[in-house]
């Protein structure tokens, strides 16, 4: 690889040379910082005074200052919270009311209080953080110190079921935009103390934090090490979603085919957790994201594992052959049509030649157009809202099809042919994945077009080396079926859970065997 | 930990070994071989696999001695700088001269039989192409494609041998020694040249996760090939009989030959794109394997690099013969160059190692 970059550097400095950046005059705010790295002072007017000059009081409409005075200690108190993010009635009944009705004067602060969660914080800065993330500070007359309440409630939608992992068996329960709730769900999976949550913050201005959550005894170090290393060497502002971050710690961000697996649905964040992955969590995020993924946990669902052996494999084997079908079928009707003739029965030859004789394209050219037309109906139906919603689809499969077929512009072959690939692209539940085939198919089609099968076979082949050599988080793509690691060999076919006794060799956990023999 | 995912491991070995050397039986050699010695041209595979189990079975012992040394390394401890440079030179040689004029026969194949109207050119630099992307991947990468795809390649023939079963009638093996048993020892050693890719194949051993490795999946390879061509070959004489000598490249046409029911006429496209992924693996192979000797010889550290300028040397030589006819005229001497002296560089090294006394070495060693 070096030296390749070395060819490629005196272009990247030419074209820096070129493109300067333009000079940005940031505004200084050394003033703020300098107030913010300080401690509080004794004096509650003084207290109070900076934290309006920070939260521009009254300026800033849901930042609310509540002054009372404790009369059984003779004290002038402040409590600062954010309403929209704290529940008032945590702040009423277990802090103000404790203070105002207190008749002895010689209990301390934290006695008075009868709310549970408690910290007491003396540097401005970490008040500030405390305030933002929904904590009620409280501040007394005299003390150096602030009292932090865990107030925080932050609405959101309730848990709901998945809505693209749909699956017939099995739990039912998403993930939500509340990390709270989503850590809450797995624990409810995994009830064991080696379970970890850890907390990274990864940006610094909107500060967003980042949960990994792993078992301790299973996962690997080193691993686990080059993850939290590639979390803390993120230097941006701000990153408002997992998906976002999903693209920052990816190992090649413009690949098409995905290296990490993202999934809204806690069982499975949870049995992967248990094979000793590492999974991230969000705030805002209603999935996680499951590290290091190979090729065969995409690929698979986790209804394989919850309907019985030979039912589940069936749908494994459906599901590869839908992937073969999305991939192949428009380019292998090219590649036929246009190269390989004999290979169609002669009377299926005449039937489609009769059916092609007055369109006037070529068969690239009615694949394209369908191919395409099929993606527009496709995502035309995700964004129109959902009362018309089945109305374009009828509207767009059946007429659009039917009328392209009577004005001569298509073969209806061609119909069979798009809808057929098409159909079995869905059945590829992983969003990324999805794409990733459908994008695939075109680059089949034109090479294809191009030189017929033998196109088409040096694609794939270059397309089957590319994917060897994707890895991630250094595990290979195709692992633990080449290169060999010691697995309960889930990849094509499952055995019955049983039988499952080995945790994936390539994430080298602590305990390999899950269950011993016998 | 992450040294060893570098590693090739038993699994993939045997594959690159077997698409490498199994691919024989679906170009020309079965119909060379029947040129020979006629409707005893599937003893030969078995025969010569028997010679050249010889100097096989010394190279590996050779080698033993120096576990994780590959095979030009070993050269050039045993036999000196200057003779080993020498011989690694000719064995370099040789295998430019293999490698271009077999993508030539592979493009031929691919031109005669699916592409009669596209450019020679075209589909060359089109093999070769996929050929050099996939090996500056690395021979890990090879390994695990072709683990991938062994499957479908070994199911592939197997459907289509068994199809072509049908037809065949299998009392055309005999005379069973063909033209006499003495031809036959006379056309033994000729088919050494068969197996010359097992001498070359040595040179991954410092890929490999261990020697022991690489011992066993060579005899395994190599028995599975010897099987695979002397089957293939029978196959298609029970198929051509006397056919054979006239066709050039007996499996294609038997892919065409055979059909599924009344319906499936013509399948031979449902088994060309298995073989021309079988074709790429194998060349690609071989390409990474050729800029490693190169790199060995002239101290190239990354050897990577070298691999396009490499092929794109050998589709200039691939370029040369005008037909078929002279890529098969051209092919001839080194059937009977390369076989015999890759045996006889295997027995030089046994002997030198056995006159300078490494083996009592390395029995010592052990005592100790």
């Amino acid at each position: 690889m070096r030296k390749k970059r070395s060819l490629i550097k005196p272009l990247k400095l030419l074209s820096k040379t070129f493109n300067t950046q333009p000079h940005f005059v940031e505004q200084s705010n050394q003033q703020e910082i300098e107030i913010k790295k300080q401690k509080i002072s004794r004096n509650y007017k003084k207290n109070l005074e900076t934290f309006k000059t920070l939260y521009s009081i009254p300026d800033n409409i849901d930042v609310k200052t509540r002054e009372f005075t404790i009369a059984s200690l003779n004290r002038q108190a402040l409590v600062i919270y954010l309403s929209t993010m704290t529940k008032l009635a945590y702040i009423q009944t277990g802090i103000i009311d404790d203070l105002v009705e207190n008749q002895d004067p010689d209990r301390s602060i934290p006695d008075i209080v009868s709310h549970p969660l408690v910290r007491t914080v003396e540097v401005i800065e970490d008040i500030l953080q405390g305030i933002n993330s929904g904590s009620a500070a409280l501040f007394v007359d005299g003390d150096n110190k602030c009292y932090l309440f865990d107030t925080v409630e932050i609405k959101s939608r309730g848990i709901e079921p998945p809505k693209n992992e749909v699956i017939v068996k099995g739990t039912k329960e998403a993930f939500t935009e509340k990390v709270i709730d989503n850590i809450a769900l797995i624990r409810k999976k995994i009830k064991n103390e080696n379970l970890i949550v850890e907390f990274k913050v990864v940006s610094k201005r909107s500060r967003n934090d980042v949960f990994l959550v792993y078992e301790k005894d299973l996962v690997d170090g080193e691993l686990l090490q080059t993850i939290k290393d590639k979390l803390e060497s993120l230097d941006t502002d701000s990153i408002a979603d997992l998906s976002i971050l999903e693209q920052y710690i990816e190992e090649r961000p413009r690949s098409l085919f995905p290296t990490i697996l993202y999934t809204e649905r806690p069982d499975r964040a949870a049995s992967f957790i248990e094979e000793g992955h590492i999974t991230l969590l969000m705030d805002n995020s209603p999935s996680c994201l499951v590290l290091p993924a190979t090729f065969w946990s995409i690929f698979h669902s986790p209804e394989d594992h919850y309907l019985r052996t030979p039912y589940g494999n069936f749908i494994r084997l459906l599901r590869i052959i839908a992937l073969f079908v999305a991939l192949f079928t428009s380019s292998f009707y090219i590649a036929i049509t246009n190269f390989h003739v004999g290979m169609i029965p002669p009377d299926l030859l005449m039937a489609i030649a009769g059916t092609r004789e007055r369109v006037p394209f070529p068969s690239i050219i009615e694949v394209l157009m369908m191919e395409l037309a099929f993606e527009l109906i496709r995502e035309a139906g995700l964004r129109v809202p959902s009362p018309i919603g089945p109305t374009i689809g009828i509207v767009g499969a059946l007429i659009l099809g039917q009328a392209a077929v009577q004005a001569n512009i298509i073969s209806p072959i061609i119909i069979i042919v798009v809808a057929l690939s098409g159909l079995s692209s869905f059945i590829i539940i992983d969003v990324s994945f999805n794409f990733a085939i459908r994008m695939t198919r075109f680059l089949l089609i034109l090479s294809a077009g191009f030189l017929g099968i033998y196109g088409i076979t040096a694609v794939l082949i270059i397309g089957l080396f590319y994917l060897g050599s994707l890895k991630s988080f250094g595990t290979p793509y195709f692992a633990p079926m080449t290169p060999y690691f010691l697995s309960s060999r889930d990849l094509l076919i499952r055995h019955v859970p049983m039988k499952d006794r080995f945790r994936p060799g390539y994430l080298k956990p602590k305990d390999v065997v899950r269950r011993r023999k016998g | 930990m992450k040294q060893q995912q570098e590693k090739l491991g038993i699994r993939e070995y045997v594959c690159i070994a077997f698409l490498m050397i199994g691919m024989k039986g679906t170009e020309d050699t079965p119909s060379m071989l029947f040129s020979h010695v006629q409707n005893a041209a599937w003893m030969i595979p078995l025969l010569s696999g028997g010679l050249f189990f010889i100097p096989l079975f010394l190279l590996l012992k050779t080698l033993s001695l120096f576990e994780d040394k590959n095979l030009f390394e070993v050269i050039q401890l045993l036999l000196g700088k200057y003779i080993a440079f020498f011989i690694s030179f000719i064995i370099f040689c040789l295998n430019t001269y293999a490698i271009s004029l077999d993508t030539r026969t592979y493009t031929n194949i691919i031109r005669a039989y699916y592409f009669t109207t596209t450019p020679i050119l075209v589909l060359y630099g089109i093999l070769m192409v996929v050929c050099v992307y996939a090996a500056k991947k690395g021979i890990q990468r090879i390994g695990s494609i072709s683990y991938i795809l062994i499957f479908y390649v070994a199911l592939s023939f197997f459907f289509a041998f068994w199809l072509s079963m049908k037809d065949s009638q299998f009392e055309s093996i005999f005379p069973i020694w063909g033209p006499g048993t003495l031809e036959l020892l006379k056309a033994g050693p000729l088919g050494i040249g068969l197996w010359g890719e097992f001498f070359i194949l040595a040179s991954l051993i410092s890929f490999m996760t261990s020697f022991k490795d690489f011992r066993n999946g060579t005899w395994i390879a190599f028995g599975c090939v010897v099987i695979q061509l002397s089957l293939a070959t029978m196959l298609f004489i029970a198929l051509f009989d006397k056919g054979l000598s006239v066709i050039g490249y007996p499996f294609h046409v038997a892919i065409r030959y055979i059909s599924i029911g009344e319906f499936l006429p013509n399948i031979e496209t449902l088994f060309f794109p298995i073989w021309l992924s079988a074709a790429f693996i194998r060349f690609a192979a071989f390409l990474f394997i050729n800029a490693l000797i190169f790199g060995h010889l002239f101290n190239i550290k990354e050897y990577q690099y070298l691999i396009p300028s490499l092929a794109t040397i050998y589709l200039l030589i691939g370029m040369i013969p005008e037909t078929p006819i002279d890529v098969a005229l051209l092919k001839e001497p080194l059937r009977y160059v390369a076989g015999p002296t890759f045996a006889a560089i295997s027995i030089i090294l046994w002997l030198s190692a056995w006159f300078k006394g490494e083996f009592k070495h390395a029995k010592n060693k052990k005592n100790m």
